[in-house]
């Protein structure tokens, strides 16, 4: 049970960070499916960055610069080039899969993977007992990622600039009345989506083996959007959710440790993705209803 | 005819921007772009067996990428045709393999649960959406890295190929007399079955009901609410042909070229297929000319390798500089659809309701739209 929660956690901060970096880009209206490209691109810069260079903090900064770098690609393609934000991000997934290998083999002349001398430190580390080993393996990125959430959460809700993004989502004429600069907000969000995108990827390269492998994001950018959608692009309820699906990653590694194999493993993997299926659903139906509730009420209201 | 032209140029405009952005990393990385650029003419027309190679891959691509077309224009965007494509292909190839029966049943009824397969597979995602409002594009995709770990435990369970060596997993293969096609030719029964698939997509979307049905809800389901077409049985129509299709293709994969199912190193069809269909413009002759070219861009990018010692991942990246650029201009046709910022005034929005509700409203405008 330990074992279980302890990999929750652990399974829980990539997809929290990505997801709430998310929800900027879905608030302003952009259905960012280059997340997990995103995340590969920061993670091999990050360890290549760390090969190199034996610096985490380089390697962090590397790897948030390549992010906003390639977000800001992806912004330009849409605002001003008025390209398809769904075929854009599968592109940019798609040049990540490439990109990452292309550069291990060109730059590193490695296949599949690169290890890291250096990973993100882990200020507990190495405490044996009671609730101290739950969070033992956490790095520095899983013990900052509440006070993320926490910032974002502040920062949506507290601020005119969390609010543009909303506006400029939600109701696109409006906004523009007001004087809002659309096309720098959806930018400014997109700069905060490739933010959280950039830590989650470092996180899942360096937070705990220290090393890149080819494809290692493994559809986590794609879980990570469905959980800022699960939790109704609220960043809070977002973090619930990673920390929900983190579960469903955890039953899998689990029992690949403690080699349960009453069950063939590849239903074990394919355990996140179902319940990914079944909470995008949920959360339309409660959505659907919720709607139907306002627009009774709205009803009742006309004359 | 100059219109026509006018319009190839300006689709082909970003696939030669986006060979031309990925020679220049070539070039700056170190390999001779010379080579690359006379490896992929030698893969499209003059080495050896290059245009069967360009025939080979361009089938799937054309079969696939003419269901997707069918679902983009009803507005559904259904990414999972990776997915219905190797549930398609692991249907064929267990009936190839374990059932008993003469040869032309066996391939007929190998077809017929391959395409029923495929069908079911992306209907999952149908009902979740049109019934339910579940976002397709997650569901589609999140179903695709379910069909991998399923083809997964098949290559690696119930029908492993115990010779198979290296990386990749595999099922048995199929025995030679069963197949239609070898791997280096092409075979005339698999080209007859794709033109008459054409013939039968260009009917559907240009002379029957459905087919009205298709565009008139693509382009404004609110309006074909009123005149009285079922949105949601179309709808999920699309989703039945476009597994369907990519299902039919897992079924010729398995008889012709490919012979068995493998992990991992199938190039990703599905999502060709996607951009094939888009630069298409989502119309059959568009998507059966994209079709013939992406491949014998698939075919040069499998030759490029033998040719020079570029690592076959700087051809994913030309795919994905393809598919980054590809939408830059015809944004329009697909835009109208999924517009994140169509400025669709909506009473919820009149009153001063606070902000949460109006991201509600973001949420569900897209299946609130398309259910009317």
């Amino acid at each position: 049970m330990e074992e279980f929660i302890a990999s929750t956690l652990r399974s829980s901060v990539p997809l929290a960070l990505a997801g709430v970096g998310a929800l900027f880009a879905v608030r302003a209206g952009i259905f960012h499916l280059g997340i997990e490209g995103l995340m590969l691109a920061s993670a091999f810069t990050a360890v290549g960055v760390a090969h190199s260079t034996e610096s985490i903090i380089l390697a962090v900064l590397a790897a948030l610069v390549v992010s906003a770098v390639l977000s800001t690609i992806y912004w330009f393609l849409l605002d001003h080039l008025h390209a398809d934000a769904i075929i854009v991000g599968l592109g940019l997934t798609t040049l990540s899969v490439g990109g990452t290998a292309f550069f291990l083999d060109v730059i590193f002349g490695q296949r599949g993977r690169l290890d890291s001398p250096v990973g993100l430190p882990r200020p507990i580390r190495g405490a044996d007992d009671g609730a101290a080993s739950l969070v033992s393996e956490l790095s520095i990125l899983g013990w900052l990622t509440p006070l993320l959430v926490l910032a974002s959460f502040m920062l949506l809700r507290r601020t005119a600039f969390g609010l543009r993004i909303t506006a400029v989502g939600t109701y696109s004429y409006g906004a523009r009345a007001a004087g809002i600069r659309e096309s720098r907000v959806r930018l400014a969000a997109m700069l905060c989506t490739s933010v959280g995108s950039a830590l989650a990827g470092v996180e899942l390269a360096l937070g705990g083996l220290s090393t890149f492998s080819e494809g290692i994001t493994g559809g986590r950018g794609f879980i990570a959007l469905a959980a800022a959608l699960f939790g109704q692009l609220h960043p809070l309820a977002t973090a619930a959710a990673a920390v929900f699906f983190g579960a469903a990653n955890a039953i899998g590694v689990v029992t690949q440790v403690n080699s349960i194999d009453f069950v063939p493993r590849p239903f074990i993997l394919m355990i996140p993705f179902i319940i990914t299926i079944a909470a995008v659903t949920v959360s339309a139906i409660v959505r659907t209803q919720a709607q139907q509730r306002r627009m009774e009420r709205l009803d009742a209201h006309e004359p | 005819m100059n219109q026509h032209l006018a319009r190839l140029i300006t689709r082909l405009a970003p696939v030669v921007i986006a060979f031309a952005l990925a020679f220049v990393l070539f070039a700056a990385t170190g390999f001779s772009a010379g080579s690359v650029a006379s490896g992929i003419v030698e893969g499209v027309f003059t080495g050896r067996g290059a245009t069967t190679n360009t025939i080979r891959w361009s089938i799937p691509l054309i079969l696939i990428g003419l269901g997707i077309a069918v679902s983009l224009r009803a507005g559904e965007f259904n990414i999972g045709a990776q997915g219905q494509f190797l549930v398609g292909s692991l249907a064929a190839i267990w009936v190839a393999l374990k059932w008993d029966l003469p040869k032309p049943w066996l391939i007929f009824f190998a077809i017929v649960l391959a395409v029923v397969a495929g069908a079911l597979w992306s209907a999952i995602a149908g009902v979740l959406k049109v019934y339910l409002g579940a976002d397709e594009v997650i569901t589609t995709l999140m179903l695709n890295f379910v069909a991998i770990q399923l083809v997964q435990w098949v290559a690696t369970g119930p029908l492993r190929d115990p010779f198979s060596s290296g990386d990749a997993a595999s099922t048995e293969r199929l025995d030679p007399s069963m197949r239609v096609q070898g791997s280096g030719e092409y075979s005339l029964e698999l080209i007859l079955l794709t033109i008459a698939v054409i013939v039968a997509a260009w009917s559907l979307l240009e002379r029957s009901r459905l087919g009205i049905a298709v565009q008139l809800i693509g382009a404004n389901p609110k309006a074909a609410a009123w005149q009285g077409l079922s949105i949601r049985g179309t709808q999920l129509h699309t989703y039945l042909i476009a597994g369907g299709l990519a299902g039919l293709t897992g079924a010729t994969e398995v008889f012709g070229p490919a012979g068995r199912v493998v992990t991992g190193s199938t190039p990703a069809l599905g999502f060709t297929a996607l951009v094939v269909a888009t630069v298409g413009s989502l119309a059959v002759v568009g998507t059966v000319a994209a079709g013939l070219f992406f491949g014998g861009l698939q075919a040069a990018i499998l030759y490029l390798p033998i040719v020079s010692d570029l690592p076959p991942s700087g051809l994913r990246i030309i795919e994905g500089l393809v598919a980054l650029l590809i939408t830059a201009q015809l944004a329009t046709a697909l835009r109208r659809r999924r517009s994140t910022q169509s400025p669709l005034p909506d009473k919820a929005l009149n009153g001063n309701q606070p902000i949460e509700e109006g991201i509600q409203h973001v949420l569900s405008r897209r299946s609130r739209d398309e259910t009317g």
